[in-house]
């Protein structure tokens, strides 16, 4: 019995409308009932995990306090669509992109000319890359130096892709093995806390080199 | 067994596009529409005080050049459509996603998203609020009809 049928029934029953050709077989739609309801709800197909959670998070969206309104939700949303995949086929099918009916449409979302998202999706995997906000020279480089240190942990990372996409500063692959491992809510959590924490943490560091740049420079000042 | 065979012209041919399952998308040139009007929309938006946006967002989301594989009309289109999303004001937006159907909302939301590959100036702030405003007419199945739509706009 699938638990939570009732959340996939508003976009189950509308479905035929697109013209897609892809093979989401194993979800069938119920009750035919035209609001869409937001609904917080695992749904697990038996044997494959096909849904991941589907959490609105409108009301409750951390606001951007840098205007251009909540990003997060947008992007949370997205991913969470294109996290539903299963296995297809064991080659990823983005990097590789052999067969076009294996792919969804990439989509960006930008707050400003400087920083957006890119989300491709595929059949069994998404790739999500982030563009980083980088006002100034320390702001560049504390953020190159920062992706890299990641990006060369990517093994132990799992998800994190060891070369950014071109005009991208940190990409993300997650694939069908990864969603089998980890819960798909989490994996998303986590993509939107990082894109929501990484300019904190690129401020923080600003803050704090210029602070020792200073006592450093105090110091050795005091001797004339 | 080492000597070639005498012709090796059957290494140049690309097998794959013999398969029988092989995907194609089908290509509906027959309905080819245009994109909307930009004049008549100019009109309707610049003439102030009876600044009709409404119509004129009805008028932009018409035509949607769904089927043409050119860029330049997609481009046109997008840049119309564009125009329309912002000039609304951040209290019209509601009633303006209400008054479509399901499908206008589905292509509203690809326009949103194309609207997202080039930001400039505020483009995005607004965006972003008709996102969040179509996302909670259409929900989730638009979105994920946006994701898997072979017909871009």
């Amino acid at each position: 019995v699938k638990r939570g049928r009732g959340i996939w029934r508003s976009v189950w029953e509308i479905f035929p409308l697109s013209s897609s050709n892809f093979a989401f077989s194993s979800l069938s739609p119920s009750d035919s009932d035209s609001a869409p309801v937001p609904q917080r709800r695992a749904c697990h197909a038996a044997g494959r995990s096909l849904s991941g959670e589907l959490l609105l998070s409108g009301g409750g969206a951390p606001q951007q306090a840098r205007g251009g309104g909540p990003v997060s939700p947008c992007v949370s949303v997205c991913v969470r669509d294109s996290v539903c995949f299963r296995v297809f086929d064991h080659v990823n099918a983005i990097p590789f992109r052999s067969s076009k009916e294996l792919l969804l449409q990439p989509v960006i979302i930008s707050r400003n000319d400087k920083e957006k998202v890119l989300i491709e999706g595929s059949i069994n995997s998404v790739r999500v890359s982030i563009a980083v906000k980088q006002a100034d020279e320390i702001e560049k480089i504390l953020c190159h130096k920062f992706m890299r240190f990641m990006m060369m942990r990517a093994e132990n990372f799992f998800i994190l892709r060891r070369k950014p996409v071109e005009g991208y500063d940190i990409s993300f692959l997650i694939t069908n093995f990864h969603t089998e491992q980890m819960y798909k809510h989490k994996l998303v959590d986590f993509v939107i806390h990082f894109m929501e924490e990484i300019d904190k943490e690129i401020s923080e560091m600003k803050l704090s080199v210029n602070a020792r740049a200073r006592i450093v420079a105090e110091e050795f000042l005091k001797n004339f | 067994m080492a000597k070639n065979t005498l012709s090796s012209r059957f290494r140049k041919l690309d097998i794959d596009e013999f398969d029988e399952n092989k995907f194609v998308d089908d290509h509906d040139e027959a309905v080819d529409n245009q994109g909307p009007d930009g004049t008549e929309i100019d009109n309707l938006i610049r003439i102030y005080p009876l600044r009709d946006t409404m119509s004129a967002f009805h008028l932009a989301l018409r035509n949607p050049p769904l089927n043409t594989k050119n860029p330049a009309i997609k481009e046109r289109a997008l840049a119309i459509v564009l125009r329309v999303l912002t000039s609304f004001k951040s209290s019209d937006i509601e009633p303006a996603v209400k008054s479509l159907d399901r499908s206008g909302v589905d292509l509203l939301m690809k326009y949103i998203y194309r609207g997202f590959e080039k930001p400039s100036d505020n483009s995005s702030a607004i965006l972003l609020q008709w996102h969040e405003k179509a996302f909670a007419v259409g929900g989730l199945g638009s979105i994920v009809r946006v994701l898997t739509a072979r017909k871009t706009v």
